[in-house]
């Protein structure tokens, strides 16, 4: 089994079931975008499965081997969540491209300079220095940088949550592809959330989160 | 030790005055503090007699248990202190602070009382009393900033801890800038003592040992030990209580909100 992730269990404080039982596998290349209405959870689903919320996860499978969840870094290391609003670290842009490559979690993966400026390129942020501080970022250069990181970053199982939010269709456009490339290419599994219609049509597979439950649409 | 003027009670009564006047001020200029000035000033007389008195009983038996038992007393009112000050907490916040004040104090007034002033016995009160005290009350102030500045980085900085922890950063890892940045905090009332120690400050302790008949070297020699005690137990304290309490506010499933 190349990824798997279920059944996911989570209840909001007031008792309401958000998340009913939901299972996901995965074999690559894929692309998998989750669409839905809001509120129905599936950021939370999406931090489930990176095990950064308090949900119950049955199990936690990647590449034949099962995770506890004393092992959730390690796990998060290769299922890497790019959470929602693009966050950023204090620092420059380098630093933000680069830090996962300090973790002890890395096991000797190299930041590529080349190809982290060959990325930035394709998505029109050629005019952007490694060495600039973060700060100056507009909102949609920081989501753009966000998604050449987590590529960057290569891990088996890509998770994003809405990275296109704030782009013109054509760089959403673009932003897409590129991700599609990434897992063709490595080849990987890329889960995304994902609010454009025009995108979600050219996965390779649509779910709809709706009343706790996934549907193949 | 040299010859020193002895208090009666006479001029206790005559020092009284001085707290009159603070009071007389706070009056004429409708301060509205005078009542908190009296009672505070009454606390202050009260709680000072009973521990003169309970440190004469424990000075005159020198009983090892009642000495450490005296010492552990000090500690616990100290851990609590250090919680208390904080404005936010969490579940075990008096557990850790309990563990982290009695690693520190254990490691530099152990050093200080057995290694360098090599007391005897080794519980000797006059000794282990004053000093385990200015680890206490140093302590307390260094591990309520620290723990202060690592909640204050965890609410604030949240975005960026998920985001290392995201790309799977262990909790240490994800924490590490925080811990620092606490530590820091922690050390930072120490180091300004040390800075101007003498010039702009003389220490209490230094003080009272030149008025108790010390010769001022060797009062000056005290006051760098404990100087040193101070900074050691402090860098121990708040390395400490950062790790304990980003295990906490941190755990394998991300940020646990307090």
């Amino acid at each position: 089994m190349y990824f798997e992730c279920g059944p996911i269990e989570f209840s909001t404080d007031d008792g309401r079931v958000l998340l009913n039982g939901i299972s996901l596998r995965f074999s690559p290349p894929t692309l998998c975008v989750i669409e839905g209405p809001s509120g129905e959870g599936k950021s939370t689903l999406l931090r489930a499965i990176a095990g950064l919320n308090r949900a119950k996860v049955g199990k936690r499978v990647l590449q034949d081997r099962a995770y506890s969840v004393g092992e959730l870094p390690l796990w998060r290391s290769q299922v890497t969540l790019l959470p929602q609003d693009a966050p950023c670290l204090h620092g420059t842009v380098e630093k933000n491209l680069s830090f996962p490559f300090g973790l002890r979690n890395s096991k000797g993966k190299d930041f590529q300079e080349g190809r982290a400026r060959e990325l930035l390129d394709r998505l029109g942020l050629g005019h952007i220095g490694f060495g600039q501080d973060i700060r100056g970022l507009s909102g949609g250069e920081r989501h753009r940088l966000a998604l050449i990181r987590g590529i960057l970053w290569g891990p088996p199982v890509l998770i994003a949550d809405e990275p296109f939010s704030g782009l013109e269709q054509p760089l959403a456009l673009r932003c897409f592809d590129m991700l599609r490339e990434f897992s063709q290419e490595r080849p990987s599994v890329v889960i995304a959330v994902v609010h454009n219609e025009g995108l979600n049509a050219k996965a390779d597979i649509v779910l709809r989160l709706e009343h706790g439950t996934l549907h193949r649409t | 030790m040299g010859h020193y003027i002895e208090l009666s009670l006479f001029d206790l009564a005559l020092a009284t005055l001085l707290i009159v006047i603070a009071g007389m001020v706070s009056l004429v200029l409708h301060l509205g503090i005078t009542r908190t000035l009296i009672l505070a000033a009454a606390r202050c007389v009260l709680q000072l007699g009973a521990i003169g008195l309970v440190l004469r009983q424990i000075f005159g038996m020198k009983n090892p248990v009642l000495v450490v038992s005296w010492l552990l007393l000090m500690l616990f009112f100290a851990a609590r202190e250090a919680t208390r000050r904080s404005k936010k907490r969490y579940q075990g916040i008096l557990l850790d602070s309990l563990l982290t004040m009695t690693a520190s104090s254990l490691i530099a007034g152990g050093l200080v009382t057995q290694v360098v002033i090599r007391s005897d016995p080794w519980y000797d009160p006059q000794y282990t009393i004053p000093i385990f005290g200015m680890i206490f009350g140093n302590s307390l102030n260094g591990i309520s900033l620290g723990l202060e500045r690592l909640m204050d980085y965890v609410r604030g900085r949240a975005q960026e801890i998920e985001l290392l922890l995201a790309f799977g950063a262990t909790r240490e890892e994800a924490l590490r800038e925080g811990a620092k940045m606490a530590v820091r905090t922690g050390m930072i009332p120490i180091i300004n003592n040390m800075t101007v120690a003498g010039i702009v400050s003389l220490p209490g302790m230094m003080t009272g040992q030149i008025i108790a008949g010390a010769s001022p070297i060797q009062a000056v020699s005290y006051q760098i030990v404990i100087m040193f005690m101070i900074a050691a137990s402090n860098a121990i304290g708040t390395m400490t209580i950062s790790r304990l309490a980003g295990r906490r506010l941190v755990t394998n499933l991300g940020i646990q909100w307090i």
